[in-house]
């Protein structure tokens, strides 16, 4: 896309038709929960749109969230959102490096001081005034703070920077923090998830190009549209827990028929997402489809909730269980825990081989 | 294999699995329809966002039928728009260029809004058809 040039306008210099534009805008609207009829209006908006400077900072993560963006197809709606930005900066996809890379960020700021969108992934350190973590000989506590100043909004990218994710997990030797502990000033847009869906970030900067504001968000500064029900709430194996009818084991009957895996420690009553509807690797399935329970990968302190295979109604976690259904979940998972330490006493008792659910408690 | 029905697969009928939310969309769809024909407004309802079940589905296109017109569209993968047999209920399917649906509507309307050319673009073609007409003479 060259400077200057709308997004409509470029499209037509790369031989897309309208029509193919308002397509991508029905599915953006879609996958953004809004009305259909909003198709129409978000591609008048998008096609004036002007691409915005975006300055992408990696910090304390495992490339997992960059991975997941670049790794969805192309050509897709990611694709075409990608080329409606300018990426000025990301370490891990630019050619440039050292000196020359490090130049690119400062050109970057100071040119689209005010305007440009900042994604951070990862969290970051604070300990030892932020030393466990360095870029450039500075650490990714300053690097932040001087970045953050002339951002026009930050996107948290991944749970790691939206809430510390595992580098904060007990015992959290860096003082890994969220980037909403460091910057209070400015907007900032938590897309969490580890790694975070795809179409989720596509679908927040389509939101920010179309309406020029940031999307309603939820107490955990996530987007409502895609954070706004649990992944229960829209799991296919739902009638399955409405009815009672829960897989004990990952091979028996229950299992075999699909059955809801509330039981086996599925973290999807309190997970809020959009897995179960955009779902992964090209919409083929989400991890539940696949047979193993969601573990609330997009929560606040998912990994020291007590363990990914206890049911949520045993563990004394901080992924706290509340809802309609509650009552009989947590009936039925305190019979589960009370069963699992029986089959743990038996299986102990007769030497038998224990399962990963006896391991658990 | 000597016959079509020896093949071991079996279509659940449209009555198991019912949540009662197909019945709630064809409800949506008269009040639209109702709309459209008193201001002439159209609206549509994306499917994808609903969850529905595959039976709700089967039921869903069971009620709204199949109509005589059929638009298959090339523009950033295939789109295909049918008539159901309600007039003025269409419905859109949009997939991209690697045949994955990326949108699923019932679109109320007398034509959907994908079928007709952008007024801009009918200019440009205008515009290029008459230029192309002037070198001929």
């Amino acid at each position: 896309m060259e400077k200057g040039e709308t997004l409509l306008e470029h499209m037509e210099r790369e031989g897309m038709s309208r029509r193919t534009f308002l397509k991508y805008c029905a599915s953006l609207a879609s996958l953004m929960a809004l009305p259909p009829s909003a198709a129409a209006a978000m591609a008048e908006a998008l096609g004036k749109a002007r691409r915005p400077s975006v300055i992408w900072l990696p910090f304390q993560e495992c490339t997992g969230c960059t991975e997941s963006i670049t790794r969805s197809n192309a050509p897709s709606v990611e694709g075409m959102i990608f080329d409606m930005i300018s990426l000025d900066y990301q370490e891990t996809l630019m050619a440039a490096a050292g000196f020359q890379a490090e130049e690119a960020l400062q050109n970057a700021m100071k040119e689209n001081y005010g305007k440009y969108v900042l994604i951070i992934d990862g969290s970051v350190s604070t300990g030892l005034d932020g030393a466990y973590s360095c870029i450039g000989g500075r650490s990714n506590l300053d690097s932040l703070k001087e970045a953050a100043k002339g951002a026009a909004a930050i996107i948290a990218l991944g749970t790691c920077a939206s809430f510390g994710g595992i580098p904060k997990a007990n015992p959290n030797p860096t003082g890994a923090v969220a980037v909403s502990d460091i910057i209070k000033d400015k907007p900032i847009i938590n897309i969490s998830g580890c790694p975070p869906i795809p179409v989720v970030i596509t679908g927040v900067i389509a939101h920010y190009l179309t309406f020029g504001t940031v999307p309603e968000l939820d107490k955990h500064g996530r987007p409502k549209a895609f954070y706004g029900e649990t992944i229960h709430d829209r799991c296919y194996r739902r009638p399955f827990y409405d009815q009672g009818k829960f897989a004990k084991t990952f091979d028996d009957e229950g299992a075999r028929n699909g059955w809801c895996l509330f039981e086996l420690g599925c973290k999807g009553p309190v997970t809020y997402n959009a897995c179960a509807t955009t779902k992964w690797n090209d919409g083929t399935s989400f991890p539940i489809e696949s047979g193993h329970g969601c573990i609330g990968c997009s929560e606040p302190d998912f990994w020291d909730a007590g363990g990914f295979y206890k049911a949520l109604s045993t563990a004394a976690s901080p992924l706290k269980y509340v809802g309609a259904a509650a009552a009989v979940g947590a009936a039925a998972g305190v019979a589960v825990s009370f069963a699992n330490r029986a089959r743990k006493s038996a299986a102990k008792a007769a030497h038998e081989t224990t399962t990963t659910s006896d391991l658990e408690k | 294999m000597s016959s079509i029905s020896q093949i071991p697969i079996q279509i659940l009928p449209a009555g198991d699995g019912l949540t009662g939310q197909a019945e709630a969309v064809l409800t949506e769809i008269v009040e639209m329809l109702g709309r459209l024909l008193e201001t002439g407004v159209g609206d549509s309802i994306d499917l994808r966002s609903l969850p529905l079940s595959p039976a709700d589905k089967l039921w869903l296109d069971a009620k709204l039928g199949k109509g005589e017109v059929a638009i298959n569209i090339d523009a950033g993968g295939r789109s295909l728009v049918t008539e159901t047999a309600i007039s003025g209920v269409w419905k859109v399917e949009h997939r991209d260029i690697e045949g994955r649906m990326v949108a699923e509507l019932i679109e109320v309307a007398a034509v959907p809004e994908i079928v007709k050319p952008h007024k801009t673009d009918i200019e440009k073609a205008y515009g290029n058809l008459r230029t192309s007409l002037k070198q001929f003479s």
